[in-house]
Order: C-alpha cells, then sequence, then structure tokens
C-alpha cells in the first residue's frame, strides 16, 4: 500500500484540508457553552426567566421572610376592616379578605410557600431520579428490576394519590413546608428516572463508556462522570418541567386539605378557602390562580427553552434559503421543493452519532452539508 | 403485466446534468455543497460519482430527485429523460419519481418502514402512478423480489422488514426502486453497510439488472473497488467541485488530478492473491519465511481456545469457541470477519468487557480470568484500546486533554502536570497541535479524533494495543493517514497490536498474523503472506475474490474467479 | 404476542400488588384515627364510641396483619365473594363502590378518549405545519393548557360558563356586539386552522365570519336553542357531503367502484331513519350499539362487494356517510327531547353531582342529564390531556418525519397525504400508545380534583374521606378499582402496540 506522502498529494486530501481547518480554528467552546449560548438565544425562555426572578424577589423582600421584614406595610396575619368591601385600591393591591387581611400580604407568602414546596420537590425529585435512573440503566438486571418496578407504581396508582398521603403523614410528623417539599421530592422521581435509565442504557453502550471500563475505571467514575453528564439534557429539561407540575401538585394538594396546613398559607389553599366567594370577592379567587399560572407557565417555556438548547435538531426552524447562499453561487436563486425538510437533518444526525453497522462499514456522506460544530451559529 | 412502457433506447442520454450547484443556508452563512458538476448518464450505462465525505456526491443525488431539504437552493439545470427537474412543482416532480428516476438508498436497515409489509411497500408505488392495482401489482411485486433474488417470494411478500437480512432488504429496496420500470437509478453507496461477499452479490445483481433492463445508473461511492468493478465512467468530485472525469480505464489507470491521484494511492490494495491454482511452493516459502521470523518473539497476549457467551432471551448464545492466537511484542495480529463473525466479540474479552467462558486468555502471563479487584485493574494498564466510531469514542463532555489523561487519572499515575506533559508528547506523536489539549471533541473531524483515541490507548505505555476497526468509518485519505501513523507508534513504542478488521487490504498492509473467523470460529489463521496470498480454506477464499480492487482489469478476473469458486455462470 | 401480554399482566399485578402494601401501610400510619376522641376519653360516651372506631378498625392488629386479612377479602372478588371491609363508621365499602365507581370512570373513559381524539389530531396537524402561526399558537395553548391549575379551571368554568350559560339559555338573545365578536373569532381560528397563502386566508376568514354573523341572529330568530330541529332534509345534505368529501380525497367522483357503495349508503341512511323513527324514541343501549354495529358492517359489506380494486376507498367512504348518518339521527332524537328536557331541568348544566337527583325522565332525557352533567367536569379533564397528548404526538410526527423510510417514501413519488397517513402516522402512533397509557394513572388523579369541585361522589370522595380518616378499606377500594383499571388500560395498549408494531407481534 501506498502512501500519500508528496507534498502536492497531502495539498489535495480531506486530512490535510481538516488539520488546516483545525489549526485555523480560534475560539473553542465547550458544550456547555454552547448550549447556553443557544438558551439565551431563546426569546419565550429569557422572558419567563425574567418574570420568574421578579416573581421571586417580589415575594420574597415584599412581605420579608425567614423574620427579616419587607417593604410591604401589612402582613399577612392582622385582620382589619375591609376598606370599600375590600375591593382592590391603591393600599391594598390585591384587596382584602373577608375578615380584613391584606391579601397581597397572604398571596406573597402562599407564593413563597409554593415556590419552595416547588423548588424542593423539583430538587430532590431530580437527584433521586437522576441516580436511580442512572444506576438502573448502568447495572441493569435485578436492581434494574427492581427499581423499575417501584416507579411502575405510578403507572398504577396516580402520583396525587400518594403524594396526599405521603403529604398527610409529613404533615403529620413535622408541619413545615421544607419538609412536606422533600417528602413530595421522595416520591416524584419515577418519570426521570424511567428517561434517565433509557438514555444511559443507549449511553453505555457508547465507546467512549467501553473505553473507561476497559481502562479500569470505577462504576462510580462511570456513573457520575461519563454517564450523568451526558444525561444533563434530560435531566435540566425535566427538573424544570418537574418543578412546573410540582406547583400545580402542591397547589392541588393544598386545595384538596393534604398538602400545606394553615397557619402556613399557600396559593392551592387560598384558591380552596375562598372559592365559595368567588360571586361576592372574585379577586381572592383570581391571585393565586394567576400566579400558579404564571409561575408554571414560565417554569414550562424554560423548560422549553433548555430542551431546544440541548437539542437543536429537535426544535428551531430550519434555515430557509438566504440571500448570502445566492450571492455565493452567482445566481438567482430557484426555489426548491420543499418536501423531505427532515430526512437530511436525519442523515446528518446519524452521520454524526451513528456507529457504521457491523463489520463493513464506510465513510458516511450525508455529513457534508454541515458539521455540528456549526449548529452554535443558528 | 397491465402495461407496457418504452424503456429508453441504450446510448440515450437519461440523465443530464449542466453546472449543477447546490449551497446550503446556516445561520447568516451559507456553503455551496455542489459547485458547478456536469455529468451525463446514458442508458445501460454505469457512471460512478466518488468523492470522500463533504464531497457533495449525495447533495448531488438528492437534487436530481428534488428531494433536497427546504434550506438548500439549487442552480444549473437537471434533466430526467428530458424533463427540467429543477424547479419543477412539487406535484410534477412526484410524477416523475419512480417512474423516470428512482433511488436506492445506503441504509438497507432503515429504508424500509418497519410497520409495512414488503407487498405494500412495493406495491403502492404501482398504485399510486396508476400501473397496476389489486392482484395484478401483487403479481408484479412477487415477479420482481423473484428478479432480486429473494426466495420464496409469493410468501415472503407478506412478511415485514426486519424478517430480512441486510442483504434481502437491500435487494428489496432495489426491487423498489424498479417496480415502475425507471429509466434512471440513483444507488447512492448501495453496498457500503454491507459485508463484503454480500456487497459482491449486490453488485452482480445491480450489473444484470443495467444490462437487462437498460436502465442508467448513477452510481455514488467511496469504495473505488465498486468503482472498478461497476462503472463505464467515473466523475470525482472534492469538496464541490468536479475534478475529473473520464472512462473507468483513464481514470483508474492515468488519473490527471492530484486530488484523484491521492485518493488511488491511499486506497489499500491486495494483489497477488493466488485464488484457483494451488500454488503449492509459493506457500510453503511463504511458511518458512513466518517460521523463521517467529524465533525470539516475545508474547504479550496470548488466547488459548477461548470461547464466549453472549445472553440472550432463551438462555446463551456462544459468540466465539477455541479461538487462539498470539501477539507478540512489535507485532500486529489481526483478527477479521464478516459481521456476526465474533471478532469484536473475542477482542472485548481481552478488554476484559466480556467474561470469557472457556480457556485461557493471558497479558504478560498473568490469566486475566483469575485476577480479582487491584490485580485486574493493573493488569488492564497493560492494555489500551482504540474503537471503531469516531463520534462516539470520546466523551463529549471531557476537553481533547481530560479524555488523554483519563486513563492517568483511573490509575492515579502522576502529577497534573506530568499528565499534562504526557498528552502533549502523544498529541505531538499523533501529529495534532498543541492546542488541542483544550478543545472539544465537537471540533474535530472523525479522522483527528480517531488520533486522538490512539494517544488515549497510549497514554500508559501499554504492552497490548486493541485495535477495533479503528479506520472502518474514516475517509480513504483519512485511513491511510492513520493507518501510516499506527504504523510509525507501534515501531517507536513497541507493543503488540490485536487489530481487529473486515478490510482484508488494510490487514495485509499491517498485520504480521492474521486469524480469519466466521460464526465465532477460527476458519484459517497462520501469517499475512501465507493467509491472504496462499489461502487455503474456501471461506477465506471467497472473502478474498469478494473484495474489489481498484483495478478494473485485475477486479474482472476476480469477479470470475469468485464465480468460479461460488459455481455461479459467469456473466 | 400472548406470552408478551401474559407476561406484562403479570408484571402489572405484581407492581399492583407492590401498590397496594405502600399504599396500606403509608395510610396506616398518616395520622391518628382517634385523634379527636382521646382528649374526651373520660367521657363514657366518647370512650364507648372510641372502642367501636377501634373494633371497625381493628386497631389492636399489627398493620400488616390487618393488610393480609384485606387482601384475603379483596383476593375474594376474584371467585365472586368480595369483601374490601368497613370504614370508620362500620359500613361495608363493597357497597359505596358501586355507583362511585361507576360515574368516576365514566368521567376518566370518556375524558381519555376525547383527548386522544383531539390531541393526537391537533399534534398531526402541528407536526405537517411545523412553524407555521398555526403551530406557535397551539404550542402557546398547550403550554397554558398543562400550566392550568385544574382545579382553579374548573372553578372558573364552573361560575362562567355553567351559570351564564343557564342564565342565558332562560332566554336566548345576542346583542350585535356579540354577533359580530363571535364572528370575528371563530373566522381568525378557522383562518389558523386552514393556513395557506394570504388570498386562501382572507377566504376562509371572510366566509367563516358571514356563515357564522347571519347564522346567530337566524337561529335566535328561529328560538333554535329552545327547540333545535334538524330534520330528514338537513341529515340528507350533510350525509351527501360527507360522501363527496370523503370520494374528493380519495379517488374523485368518476370511479363509480367508490361512488356506488356511498351513494347506496346515503340511501339506506334515509330509509333507516324513518324506521327505525318509533324505535329510537324510547330506545335502550343494546338497540344503540346494533345500530353502530349496522352502520359499520354495512358499509364494509357494501364496499367490499363494490369496490373491487378500490375497495379500501370504496369502504371508507361509505362508513363515512353511515357512521355520520347514525350520528345525526340520534342527534336529532336529542333535538326533539330538548324542549320536553328543558322543562324537566329549567338550569340544563348543572355543577353538582354526576346526575340530577330525583330526575326521572324517559331514555333520551336520562342522556341528556348525564350528558350535561358530565359536559363540565370532561372538558376540564380532558384540556389538559389534549394539552399534553397534542405536544407527544407532535414531537414523535416530527421525530418520524426524519427517519431514511420516509425518504424512501417520497422517492417512489408518492403523495404527501399518503407518505403521512400510512408511512408517518402509524410509526409516530408507537410511542403515543404508551404515552397515553402512562398517563392514565394522572387523568385519575386529575379526576379526584374534578370531582371534588363538582362535588361528585365519585372515587374520590371516597378516597379523601377515607384518607381523612386515616381509614384504609375505602383507600384501598379506591386503589383497587383504579388500579385495576389502569392495568387494564396499560394491557390494551400493549396490544395496540403489538397491533401496530410487527415487530412485537412476528
Amino acid at each position: 500500500m501506498n502512501t500519500p506522502e508528496t507534498p502536492e498529494a497531502l495539498g489535495a486530501s480531506v486530512a490535510a484540508v481538516e488539520d488546516a481547518q483545525l489549526a485555523a480554528k480560534q475560539d473553542s467552546l465547550s458544550q456547555g457553552r454552547l448550549v447556553w449560548r443557544r438558551f439565551i438565544r431563546h426569546k419565550p425562555a429569557m422572558i419567563s426567566a425574567a418574570v420568574l426572578v421578579l416573581l421571586i424577589i417580589v415575594s420574597m423582600t415584599s412581605i420579608g421572610i425567614f423574620g427579616i421584614k419587607g417593604w410591604w406595610p401589612y402582613d399577612f396575619k392582622t385582620t382589619s376592616v375591609s376598606i370599600n368591601g375590600g375591593v382592590p385600591s391603591a393600599q391594598h393591591w390585591f384587596g382584602q379578605e373577608d375578615i380584613g387581611r391584606d391579601y397581597f400580604a397572604l398571596v406573597m407568602s402562599g407564593t413563597q410557600v409554593s415556590l419552595i414546596v416547588a423548588f424542593l420537590v423539583g430538587i430532590s425529585g431530580t437527584v433521586l431520579g437522576t441516580l436511580l435512573g442512572a444506576i438502573a440503566g448502568y447495572y441493569r438486571g435485578w436492581i434494574d428490576s427492581i427499581i423499575m418496578r417501584i416507579a411502575d407504581i405510578f403507572f398504577v396508582i396516580p402520583l396525587l394519590l400518594i403524594a396526599a398521603i405521603v403529604a398527610k403523614t409529613a404533615s403529620g410528623a413535622i408541619s413545615s413546608p421544607w419538609f412536606l417539599g422533600i417528602m413530595l421530592g421522595v416520591v416524584s422521581w419515577a418519570g426521570l428516572a424511567r428517561l434517565v435509565r433509557a438514555q444511559v442504557l443507549t449511553l453505555r453502550e457508547r465507546e467512549y463508556v467501553e473505553a473507561a471500563r476497559a481502562m479500569g475505571a470505577s462504576s462510580w467514575r462511570i456513573i457520575l462522570k461519563h454517564l450523568i453528564p451526558n444525561c444533563i439534557g434530560t435531566v435540566l429539561v425535566n427538573a424544570t418541567l418537574a418543578t412546573a407540575s410540582a406547583v400545580l401538585l402542591e397547589t392541588s394538594l393544598s386545595f384538596l386539605g393534604f398538602g400545606v396546613k394553615a397557619p402556613d398559607s399557600s396559593l392551592g389553599l387560598l384558591i380552596s378557602q375562598y372559592q365559595n366567594s368567588f360571586t361576592t370577592r372574585p379577586w381572592l379567587f383570581w391571585w393565586p390562580g394567576l400566579i400558579i399560572l404564571i409561575i408554571a407557565l414560565s417554569v414550562n417555556f424554560i423548560g422549553d427553552g433548555l430542551r431546544d438548547a440541548f437539542d437543536p435538531r429537535q426544535s428551531g426552524r430550519v434555515k430557509k434559503r438566504n440571500l448570502a447562499a445566492a450571492a455565493l453561487m452567482g445566481i438567482r436563486p430557484i426555489p426548491v421543493p420543499t418536501t423531505a425538510e427532515r430526512a437530511e437533518l436525519a442523515a446528518r444526525e446519524r452521520a454524526a452519532s451513528g456507529p457504521p453497522r457491523g463489520g463493513a462499514a464506510g465513510p458516511v456522506d450525508a455529513a457534508e452539508t454541515e458539521r455540528t460544530d456549526e449548529e452554535e451559529g443558528r | 403485466m397491465s402495461h407496457t412502457r418504452e424503456s429508453a433506447k441504450r446510448g440515450e442520454v437519461v440523465l443530464d446534468i449542466r453546472d449543477l450547484k447546490v449551497a446550503f443556508a446556516s445561520g447568516d452563512d451559507a456553503k455551496l455543497a455542489v459547485n458547478g458538476l456536469d455529468l451525463q448518464v446514458k442508458a445501460g450505462e454505469v457512471v460512478a460519482l466518488v468523492g470522500e465525505s463533504g464531497s457533495g456526491k449525495s447533495v448531488t443525488s438528492l437534487s436530481t430527485m428534488g428531494l433536497l431539504p427546504p434550506n438548500a437552493m439549487v442552480s444549473g439545470s437537471v434533466e430526467v429523460t428530458g424533463h427540467q427537474v429543477i424547479g419543477l412543482p412539487e406535484e410534477r416532480m412526484r410524477k416523475l419519481r419512480a417512474t423516470e428516476i428512482a433511488m436506492v438508498f445506503q441504509e438497507p436497515m432503515t429504508a424500509l418502514n418497519p410497520v409495512l409489509t414488503v407487498e405494500r411497500q412495493l406495491t403502492e408505488a404501482l398504485e399510486t402512478h396508476n400501473l397496476a392495482f389489486g392482484q395484478a401489482a401483487r403479481d408484479r411485486a412477487i415477479s420482481l423480489l423473484e428478479r432480486v433474488g429473494i426466495p420464496d417470494a409469493a410468501k415472503r411478500i407478506k412478511q415485514y422488514p426486519h424478517q430480512f437480512s441486510g442483504g434481502q432488504r437491500q435487494r428489496i429496496v432495489i426491487a423498489m426502486a424498479l417496480t415502475c420500470e425507471p429509466k434512471v437509478i440513483i444507488a447512492d453507496e448501495p453496498t457500503t453497510a454491507l459485508d463484503v461477499t454480500v456487497q459482491a452479490d449486490v453488485l452482480d445483481l445491480l450489473r444484470e439488472l443495467k444490462d437487462d433492463l437498460g436502465v442508467g445508473i448513477l452510481l455514488i461511492t467511496h469504495n473505488m473497488g465498486v468503482v472498478a468493478d461497476m462503472a463505464d465512467r467515473v466523475s470525482v468530485m472534492f469538496m464541490g467541485d468536479l475534478v475529473e472525469e473520464g472512462t473507468v480505464q483513464e481514470i483508474l489507470y492515468r488519473p490527471q488530478h492530484p486530488y484523484t491521484q491521492a485518493l488511488l494511492a491511499a486506497v489499500p490494495r491486495l494483489t497477488d492473491v493466488a485464488l484457483t491454482h494451488d500454488d503449492e511452493a509459493g506457500r510453503l516459502e511463504a511458511e518458512r519465511a513466518g517460521a523463521a521470523e517467529a524465533k525470539g518473539r516475545e508474547v504479550v497476549l496470548s488466547a488459548k481456545s477461548i470461547a464466549i457467551d453472549y445472553k440472550v432471551k432463551s438462555g446463551t448464545f456462544r459468540a466465539a469457541e477455541g479461538v487462539s492466537f498470539d501477539v507478540a511484542a512489535g507485532e500486529t495480529t489481526a483478527l477479521v470477519g464478516e459481521s456476526g463473525s465474533g471478532k469484536s466479540t473475542v477482542a472485548k474479552a481481552v478488554l476484559g468487557l466480556l467474561p470469557t467462558a472457556a480457556g485461557e486468555l493471558r497479558v504478560q502471563g498473568r490469566d486475566l480470568a483469575s485476577l480479582k479487584g487491584k490485580e485486574a485493574k493493573l493488569a488492564r494498564r497493560a492494555i489500551g484500546v482504540v474503537f471503531q466510531d469516531p463520534a462516539a469514542s470520546l466523551d463529549p463532555r471531557f476537553p481533547i486533554g481530560e479524555c488523554i489523561m483519563e486513563p492517568m487519572v483511573v490509575h492515579k499515575v502522576g502529577t497534573k502536570a506530568e499528565r499534562v506533559a504526557r498528552a502533549m508528547e502523544l498529541l505531538a506523536a499523533v501529529k495534532l497541535p498543541a492546542d488541542v489539549l483544550n478543545r472539544y471533541p465537537h471540533e474535530l473531524s472523525g479522522g483527528q479524533k480517531q488520533r486522538v483515541g490512539i494517544a488515549r490507548a497510549l497514554v500508559l505505555d501499554p504492552s497490548v494495543l486493541i485495535a477495533d476497526e479503528p479506520t472502518s468509518a474514516l475517509d480513504v485519505s483519512v485511513q491511510a493517514t492513520v493507518l501510516e501513523m499506527l504504523k510509525e507508534i507501534q515501531a517507536d513504542f513497541g507493543f503488540a497490536c490485536l487489530f481487529v478488521s473486515h478490510d482484508l487490504a488494510v490487514v495485509d498492509h499491517l498485520a504480521d498474523n492474521v486469524v480469519v473467523m466466521k460464526r465465532g470460529q477460527v476458519v484459517e489463521q497462520g501469517p499475512t503472506e501465507r493467509v491472504l496470498h496462499f489461502p487455503q480454506e474456501d471461506y477465506t477464499k471467497e472473502l478474498l475474490a469478494a473484495a474489489p480492487v481498484p483495478d478494473p482489469d485485475a477486479q474482472k478476473v476476480r469477479r470470475e474467479a469468485r464465480h468460479r469458486l461460488l459455481g455461479i455462470g459467469t456473466s | 404476542m400472548l406470552s408478551f401480554i401474559l407476561r406484562r399482566l403479570g408484571i402489572s399485578a405484581i407492581v399492583l400488588l407492590l401498590a397496594s402494601v405502600l399504599v396500606y401501610f403509608l395510610t396506616t400510619i398518616s395520622g391518628d384515627p382517634l385523634a379527636g376522641m382521646r382528649e374526651q376519653a373520660n367521657d363514657p360516651k366518647v370512650a364507648a364510641q372510641m372502642q367501636a372506631r377501634i373494633v371497625a378498625l381493628d386497631l389492636d392488629t399489627p398493620w400488616f396483619i390487618r393488610y393480609l386479612k384485606w387482601l384475603g377479602g379483596a383476593a375474594g372478588c376474584v371467585w365472586g365473594q368480595c369483601n374490601l371491609g368497613t370504614d370508620v363508621n362500620g359500613n361495608a365499602v363493597l357497597d359505596q363502590l358501586g355507583s362511585a365507581a361507576a360515574s368516576t370512570l365514566r368521567l376518566v373513559l370518556l375524558s381519555v378518549v376525547i383527548a386522544c381524539i383531539v390531541g393526537i389530531l391537533v399534534g398531526v396537524l402541528t407536526a405537517i405545519r411545523q412553524y407555521s402561526d398555526f403551530d406557535y399558537i397551539v404550542t402557546f395553548i398547550a403550554f397554558v393548557l398543562f400550566s392550568l391549575p385544574v382545579f382553579w379551571v374548573a372553578v372558573l368554568l364552573k361560575e362562567y360558563a355553567a351559570i351564564n350559560y343557564n342564565n342565558w339559555i332562560a332566554n336566548p338573545s345576542f346583542t350585535p356586539a356579540q354577533v359580530v365578536l363571535t364572528a370575528i373569532i371563530l373566522g381568525l381560528i378557522v383562518m389558523l386552522f386552514m393556513g395557506g397563502s394570504w388570498k386562501r386566508r382572507v377566504l376562509s376568514f371572510g366566509v367563516v365570519a358571514v356563515v357564522v354573523g347571519v347564522a346567530m341572529p337566524y337561529f335566535t330568530w328561529l328560538r333554535f336553542w329552545q327547540y333545535p330541529q334538524m330534520g330528514p332534509a338537513v341529515i340528507a345534505v350533510v350525509v351527501l357531503a360527507v360522501g363527496a368529501f370523503a370520494l374528493q380525497t380519495t379517488v374523485g367522483f368518476k370511479e363509480r367502484r367508490v361512488w356506488l357503495p356511498a351513494l347506496i349508503s346515503a340511501a339506506l341512511v334515509m330509509v333507516v331513519y324513518y324506521a327505525s323513527w318509533n324505535l329510537l324514541s324510547e330506545p335502550n343501549w343494546w338497540i344503540l350499539i346494533l345500530g353502530l354495529v349496522l352502520a359499520i358492517a354495512v358499509p364494509w359489506l357494501l364496499g367490499a362487494w363494490l369496490g373491487g380494486r378500490y375497495r379500501p376507498q370504496a369502504i371508507g367512504a361509505a362508513a363515512s356517510v353511515t357512521l355520520t348518518g347514525a350520528f345525526l339521527t340520534i342527534v336529532d332524537h336529542l333535538f326533539v327531547t330538548w324542549p320536553g328536557f328543558m322543562a324537566l331541568k329549567p338550569r340544563p348544566i348543572s355543577t353538582i353531582g354526576s346526575n340530577t337527583p330525583n330526575f326521572t325522565g324517559n331514555f333520551w332525557e336520562t342522556f341528556l342529564d348525564n350528558g350535561t352533567q358530565l359536559l363540565l367536569p370532561t372538558v376540564v379533564l380532558a384540556v389538559v390531556s389534549i394539552a399534553s397528548y397534542s405536544r407527544y404526538t407532535r414531537a414523535a410526527m416530527i421525530d418520524v418525519q426524519g427517519q431514511d423510510y420516509m425518504r424512501t417514501a417520497r422517492s417512489k413519488g408518492l403523495p404527501e397525504r399518503t407518505v403521512i397517513l400510512r408511512h408517518a402516522f402509524r410509526n409516530a402512533l408507537i410511542p403515543i400508545v404508551t404515552i397515553v397509557a402512562m398517563d392514565f394513572a394522572a387523568v385519575i388523579g386529575g379526576a379526584v380534583i374534578t370531582e371534588q369541585v363538582f362535588g361528585w361522589k365519585g372515587m374520590g370522595e371516597l378516597f379523601q374521606t377515607g384518607l381523612k380518616n386515616v381509614d384504609p378499606a375505602p383507600v384501598m377500594a379506591f386503589v383497587l378499582v383504579t388500579g385495576g383499571v389502569a392495568v387494564l388500560f396499560n394491557l390494551l395498549s400493549d396490544v395496540i402496540y403489538a397491533l401496530i408494531d410487527p415487530r412485537i407481534r412476528v
């Protein structure tokens, strides 16, 4: 066999061109940075993040938290005379409820509690789900069977029901939203565990994982350094979605009377308490519901933005033909029949990730339209 | 058959591409994928469009079918049997597909819809184009399946794609392309995903169809052997440009453009193979040479009749049995075979990724199976590995430096500074710039990743390197670079190399000893000179005969030899 | 295939058993069933009550013994000797279960069916029109819908939709502003739905807006809202229109093998409409089911007989004609019943309970009563599922569109409709079926809340009071029924899965 050692041959070989491209390359971005750049360009997600941060700041500073006083003049326990039947006004932004308590303070206190519970559920459920899913997928066998059968319980029994029982037990033991949040997190890992497991099952067949095993890396190193970091997209996206549904879960439980208990307040509890005031004081019903909607919606949009950022192939408009391309060709563009929009993307995806099958494989040619590192340019 | 359609006259131009340009918009930028291609295909002729990744050859095929994605822009002219395709409204383009121009895709495993029967997928084109319905369509589909060599077609037509083997599926895809008797067939890497022997069969089929039906075939491929085997004329593309065209003899024997020259030079060739006559003298000489060399070897890796089991639903499946070989320092032993031969399974067992069910596997004299805990980990240090798929071989979240240093971290070798120094040293050995250390895998090309993989494998100075199809996913010219590098590094580092490959030409170039495997059994083994040039076993001969060589005349001889071997009448 | 189903059933049984142990244990430790009484334990009356409750709940035995006792009783259901224990007050749970289960399951199943149909349809449409205005708006609406707290929407619907409708139906009329606004909004919705070029959009908006703007006052003038009527002429026109649409989207009007069975079916629809009038005035469920079977079997036979090589298209066209006819015939009977029903129940959309207490009427009146009671809870429950199913369907369809076989299908020159329906949709259904089955438990959870808001005495009520009283028996009855239904539903999804995906079957 001869090799292309002559200089003029090297000048026209793919390998040489690639090496030249690599040497000419300036900036270098990690996957995390690329994801972040895509995420901050996702408008709905960024707007939602701003709204959520604003809501958190307002709810924490207005009535204060951890005993620190806030800038809102009223607190949510003091009763007083209802001004004008408690209609929202300049003094009482959200109005007053039937015994004259300031409703803005009440709603903010409920928002704090609902947010704390939701984030705790999101965090603890995510940690548990990721670990259990990764362990089940990595070890397989009987460990996998046990974990997945337990997760299957949530297939047959509604999460709401188990959460209600756990929440009632928890509030019987320690009546604190913090404890409630963690206990609810303990029961809301099944969905994420299933997703992480599925992904780990494919990742563990990847050659870099096999390489790590072959070099003698411990199982924990493989799980923590290789498997979980590569599931990070799934994990983060689902952590946000889990947080959004935790808001709804907590408020639903409080509405049913199994969640947060008085004197603590929560948005669900407020709706439950004032649903019968609907005809007389509708604002008592509207405010907490709207706040729940805002929280859940913005967290969901952030999750959507993360999903797009982690998996740009699944989303984002395929760029329409543009003028630059026309200029490149020096011609007037002729429209192409727009049919196989995704076919090309799939071919590209395979070329980028899929291992050629079996023993006989050659270069996959479909990657030629675009390389993966250019995807960040969208 | 309910219809008779005029077939194009032999020699008539059925596909005429003139000054085709295709650009893709990405972001605010655009990339020219095809830059002014001219190409004609006549009825009854095979034109090969050759190129490596990024050459624009697949984009060309999609342009002729009107299947480009919406971010593509095309200019120029593509005429299919006289119909201008560029700018043609979708509804009219649709009517040309399958009836005038049809396509055979690369991946038979995914090109067929898994939830529809083969019958449905074959007859729907006939029904769509109003050519045959019901029983008539079914009969035509059955006769097509018989034509492409699916046995028991009347019964099997009711089956689903997953019930057929890869080669059979590709035959079905070909039958599908033929349903409406198109004048042109675009075959986009039709045999790339297939084993060599299956590839040879499929190529035989395509050749027959061309001769019988008089269709024009545009064969898109990267494999020069396939070109030599099939093509009448050849066009070579490089980075979107047409660099050279001519008859197959002109291009393969007298290439003019430096790129074509380099490409052909990079193709590994396996010649001087005694396929039919028994060259006793040559064989003996080759064996003597091997035996002489065998003295004074320091055996590093040895396998003694090992067996490996896979767990499947119904118990266990023996993936390899009675495999014995040894590899000495500075030597390369190759495991060759087709998919399912068990060659990769053996490599995985050596890596400790699969347990051996029987036999003895020794690295530097220590039995791997008997080692536990720390000792096993220590033994692992002596083995490095390079895998097949460059896209998956490096953790996408690790910078290149960390990828290379990972074995040192796992085995707690050296300080941080020492590790970095070692990584730099190895990057230099694989001829990559030092600043790659802080780059990420997605910034590297396949060949570059594979070189990083080699650096990682060598970081602990192993005595054994397992290379599992390290170049099979790479372009020919890149493969040549990587293989040459591997050879050089082996000379420097002196490790023993177990090289797993399906490509006999590569093995011939690289290995000292060869083990030929088939269905988990060793068929033949010995020095490369002997096994690959004076094969004794029919299976080895068959493999050698099926691998096409980039030389039209030699390939014709080899094809006929293969047909004699298999007892097929030569065409 | 059978072994696959049996294995799945076995696993589900184990999971259900596991779930029952967990729920039983958690319920027993969730509180003190005697909490209210302990403080006054000196009062002999209270002490006696306490003693009674201890006996009723068998509190002196350890929880796992009690669980095994319960399990034994529940296992009796297999051979017809059900014993699901007693609640705190000593009443047998089994007696309360029947009506509760019936109303809850009716609500849940109806919601799931509606959500599947609408959700999958919307999902497919958004996937086909990816990145269109329609897609963006549906995406946004879907996000809002699954960010909505169910109980809050339920209360809103109750207060606005139900009460306002009931007020309005007493004396139906529209102000001109209402008419104009409705016409514009409906026009915009249809315009988004149809998409296409600007010309087409303006046209679809204009047509819809004008039709709605004219129809609303006209129907009010007809007193249609109190005395709705349709009659055979309208049925005949609609049926013929549906048949024509079916022909136009398949093979066109020229093919006798397709239009003949469709036309015969249309004639049969009209004949049956008159012939069955008396029978359907006072029907029962069996008659309706028989009618449905006929509405499928007759066009099937006609199509198979006359269709020739267009058999599937002929059957499709004929069946769409007969099914539309059957549906309209039933609607016509409901229209006829409506004034009488209004007399019985002047505020038709009720917000409390699963049926009106002491309501007596004929078959159709009871049907309408159940329907109007079911309407709002079903809408609430279905809406959230529609949002998530449409998203899953969209994702699955887009995923499938990227597959190689889609390119193969297009390279055969198939029309886009065939590519989507035959090649893409079937493959996309595979993950959707799994997700719908997985989501079933969540729908039951939603039903608990919905029932609470609408004051139904369903399974949710059983569960809630049980849990509040630390009373395992009703809670376990809930687990048993909903869990059992969930298992059956999962099994059904496995069967459908195997039917769609031959890789499981063969």
